[in-house]
C-alpha cells in the first residue's frame, strides 16, 4: 500500500482485504469507481449483443432470426440496460474515481453507503437479464414502459419494475454522496468557482437525479399497483389515464437525458483544454450554461408526447421551451471551439474522442431541434429519425465522452500508458462505423420507417443493410477497446505523475497510480488568474 | 458557499435579476461574475432563480396565448 507514512499514525496494518472480499466490502472510492466502470462495461457488452441481434433481424426485410415478441423484448431491454446499466453507472464510476481526487478529498463523504450504492446494481442487472427466462419473457413495452402494454405483460414486467426501483435507490444514494462530498470536502482554497468543470457538471447532475429518480419510482410503483393490487391509475376502463403515465415518465425522462449528457460535458471540458494547451474558454459561462440546461430540462418533457394530443398552446409552449435549450448548449459548443482556437493542439485518443464528441453531438443536437418543431415531430414521431437522433446524443455524445475520459485518466488509474496506436484505431473504427450505423437511420426515418418493428417494407432494405453492417463493425470495434484497457492494466510504458503536460487539476499531482488512500491531509490549493493550480501537496509522493 | 460568507455586500434585486438573466442565457462576463461572487448569497441566487424560472414560464405562456388568440 502506498499510503503516506505519518508519524504516530500507522497505516501498514489496514490495507485492503484480498480476493473477492476486497471488492465486496470495499469502501474505497477508487475500488468502487473501478467496480462501477467494469459493471457498466459488462452491461454495455450485454446491451450491445441485444443491439446486434436487433440489427441482425433488420439486416433484411422479413422475419429471419427472432420471433417478433422476442424482438420487442430485445428493444426494451437494450434501452433499459444501456441507460441504467451502461451510461449512468459509467459516469458514477468516473465520479467515484475522480471527484475526491479533483477536489482534494480523501474519499467520498459516505463511504459505506457508496459500497451499498454499487452492490445494489448487480441484483438489478440480474433481474433484468433473467426476466428473459420467465414465462412471457422480458418486458416488451419499450424502455418507456407505457401502459396499457406495461399493465398487461407477464412477470418479466414486475421484475423490470423491481429492477428500476433498485437502480433508482442506488442512483439516489450515489447522488447524496456526490453532493455531500462536493459541498463539504473540498480542499482549502478549492472554492466553488475554482472547481474543475467535471465536478461542477456532476454536482448539477446529482441534483437532477435527486429530483427525478423519485418521480420514476412513483410512476413504476403506480404501474405495479395497477398490475397487482387492483388500482386504476393508468387504466382508462377504471377511470384512470394512460396519458398521465407518459407525463410522469417524461417528467423524469427528459431530465434523465441531461443526467446522461452533463457529466459528458464535464469530461470533454477537462480533455479539450489539456490537449489544446489553453485554459477552458469561458469557465463561468460553462457553469452558468450547465445550470441553465438543468433548469430548462424540467419544463420541456411533453415534447416527447406531441402526438398524444394536447392543446395547441401546450404544444407551442413545449416547442419554444425545447428550442431555447439550444442556446446554453450552443454556448458550450462555442466555448469548446474557442478553447481549441489557436491552441497548441495534439491529437491523442482522448482529444480525438472529445473532438468527435463535439462534432457528432452537435449533429444530434440539431436533429433534436428539428424534432422540437411540432408539425415536423408529428410526422417523425416513432420513426428511425428519432432513433438516429438519440443515438447521436447518447452514443457519439455520452459514450464517446466516456471513451475520452477513460483514455484520459487510464494512465493515472493504472500507472501505465495505454497503446496510443490501438486507441487511435479504436477511435477511427468507432467514428466510421458509428456513422455508417446511425447516419443512414435519418434517411430511414424521413422515409417513414417506424421504430421498434422486426420487419419492414422493401423500400427500406438498402439503408437497413448498411446500418446493420455498421452496427457489427461498431460492436466488434469495442472489443479492441477492451483489449487496450486490459493491455494497459497488465503493463506498458510507465506513466508519469503528470501524464499530460498541461493537465492542471489536482489528480495529476498524485503519483500514477495514486495511493490507495490519497489526500488524507488536504492539499493547499491556490490559483493564479488563469486558473492554473499551485499545489503544496505535502504527502503525495 | 464559503467565499460568499465572508463579507456579504448587500446585492440589490436588480443585481440578482441581472445575474439570473445571464445565467439563463448561459453567458457571464468575467468582471460581472466576480462582482456576483462578491455580493450575491446562495439564498438570493436560489430565490432569484425560482422567480426567474416562474417568469420565464409565464412569459412563454403569454407568448403562446398571444400566438393562438
Amino acid at each position: 500500500m502506498a499510503a503516506i507514512h505519518h508519524p504516530g499514525h500507522e497505516h501498514e496494518h489496514h490495507g485492503p482485504p484480498s480476493g473477492i472480499m476486497r471488492w465486496l466490502t470495499t469502501t474505497n472510492h477508487k475500488d468502487i469507481g473501478t467496480l462501477y466502470l467494469w459493471f457498466s462495461f459488462i452491461m454495455f457488452l450485454t446491451g450491445g449483443v441485444m443491439a446486434l441481434t436487433i440489427r441482425s433481424e433488420l439486416f433484411q426485410p422479413g422475419l429471419q432470426i427472432v420471433e417478433p415478441e422476442f424482438f420487442n423484448q430485445l428493444t426494451t431491454l437494450h434501452g433499459l440496460i444501456m441507460v441504467f446499466g451502461g451510461i449512468m453507472p459509467a459516469f458514477v464510476g468516473f465520479a467515484n474515481w475522480q471527484i475526491p481526487m479533483m477536489i482534494g478529498a480523501p474519499d467520498m463523504a459516505f463511504a459505506r453507503m457508496n459500497n451499498w450504492s454499487f452492490w445494489l446494481l448487480p441484483p438489478a442487472a440480474l433481474l433484468l437479464i433473467t426476466s428473459f427466462l420467465v414465462p412471457g419473457g422480458a418486458a416488451a413495452a419499450g424502455w418507456t414502459l407505457y401502459p396499457p402494454l406495461s399493465t398487461q405483460m407477464g412477470m418479466g414486467m414486475d421484475m423490470t419494475i423491481f429492477a428500476v426501483h433498485i437502480l433508482g435507490a442506488s442512483s439516489i444514494m450515489g447522488s447524496i454522496n456526490i453532493v455531500t462530498t462536493i459541498l463539504n470536502m473540498r480542499a482549502p482554497g478549492m472554492t466553488m468557482m475554482k472547481m474543475p468543470l467535471f465536478v461542477w457538471t456532476w454536482l448539477i447532475t446529482a441534483y437532477l437525479l435527486l429530483a427525478v429518480m423519485p418521480v420514476l419510482a412513483g410512476a413504476v410503483t403506480m404501474l405495479l399497483t395497477d398490475r397487482q393490487f387492483g388500482t386504476n391509475f393508468f387504466n382508462a376502463a377504471g377511470g384512470g389515464d394512460p396519458v398521465m403515465f407518459q407525463h410522469i415518465f417524461w417528467f423524469f425522462g427528459h431530465p434523465e437525458v441531461y443526467i446522461m449528457i452533463l457529466p459528458a460535458f464535464g469530461i470533454v471540458s477537462q480533455v479539450i483544454p489539456t490537449f489544446a494547451r489553453k485554459p477552458l474558454f469561458g469557465y463561468s459561462s460553462m457553469v452558468y450554461a450547465t445550470a441553465s440546461i438543468a433548469i430548462l430540462s424540467f419544463i420541456v418533457w411533453a415534447h416527447h408526447m406531441f402526438t398524444v394530443g394536447m392543446p395547441v398552446t401546450a404544444q407551442l409552449f413545449f416547442m419554444y421551451a425545447t428550442m431555447l435549450i439550444a442556446v446554453p448548449t450552443a454556448v458550450k459548443v462555442f466555448n469548446w471551439t474557442a478553447t481549441m482556437w489557436r491552441g497548441s493542439m495534439t491529437f491523442e485518443a482522448p482529444m480525438l474522442f472529445a473532438i468527435g464528441f463535439i462534432f457528432l453531438f452537435t449533429i444530434g443536437g440539431f436533429s433534436g431541434i428539428v424534432l422540437a418543431v411540432v408539425p415536423v415531430d408529428i410526422v417523425l414521431q416513432d420513426t428511425y429519425y428519432v432513433v438516429a437522433h438519440f443515438h447521436y446524443v447518447l452514443v457519439s455524445g455520452s459514450l464517446f465522452a466516456i471513451f475520452a475520459g477513460t483514455y484520459y485518466w487510464l494512465p493515472k488509474w493504472t500507472g501505465n500508458m495505454y497503446d496510443e496506436t490501438l486507441a487511435k484505431t479504436h477511435f477511427w473504427l468507432s467514428m466510421i462505423f458509428f456513422n455508417v450505423t446511425f447516419f443512414v437511420q435519418h434517411f430511414l426515418g424521413l422515409a417513414g420507417m417506424p421504430r421498434r418493428v422486426p420487419d419492414y417494407a422493401l423500400q427500406f432494405a438498402d439503408f437497413n443493410m448498411i446500418s446493420s453492417i455498421g452496427a457489427f463493425g461498431f460492436g466488434f470495434s469495442q472489443l479492441l477497446f477492451l483489449y487496450v484497457i486490459l493491455k494497459c492494466i497488465r503493463g506498458g510504458a510507465k506513466a508519469t505523475d503528470q501524464v499530460w503536460d498541461s493537465a492542471d487539476t489536482l489528480e495529476w499531482t498524485l503519483p500514477s497510480p495514486p495511493p490507495y488512500h490519497s489526500f488524507e491531509t488536504p492539499p493547499q490549493v491556490s490559483f493564479d488568474e488563469y486558473h492554473v493550480k499551485n499545489v503544496q501537496n505535502v504527502h503525495s509522493k | 458557499m464559503k467565499e460568499k460568507a465572508e463579507k456579504p455586500v448587500k446585492a440589490t434585486p436588480i443585481q440578482i435579476a441581472t445575474a439570473v438573466f445571464w445565467a439563463f442565457f448561459g453567458v457571464r462576463k468575467k468582471s460581472d461574475h466576480a462582482a456576483d461572487v462578491e455580493s450575491l448569497t446562495l439564498g438570493q441566487v436560489v430565490i432569484g432563480g425560482v422567480i426567474g424560472a416562474a417568469l420565464f414560464v409565464g412569459s412563454l405562456l403569454l407568448l403562446v396565448n398571444f400566438m393562438t388568440s
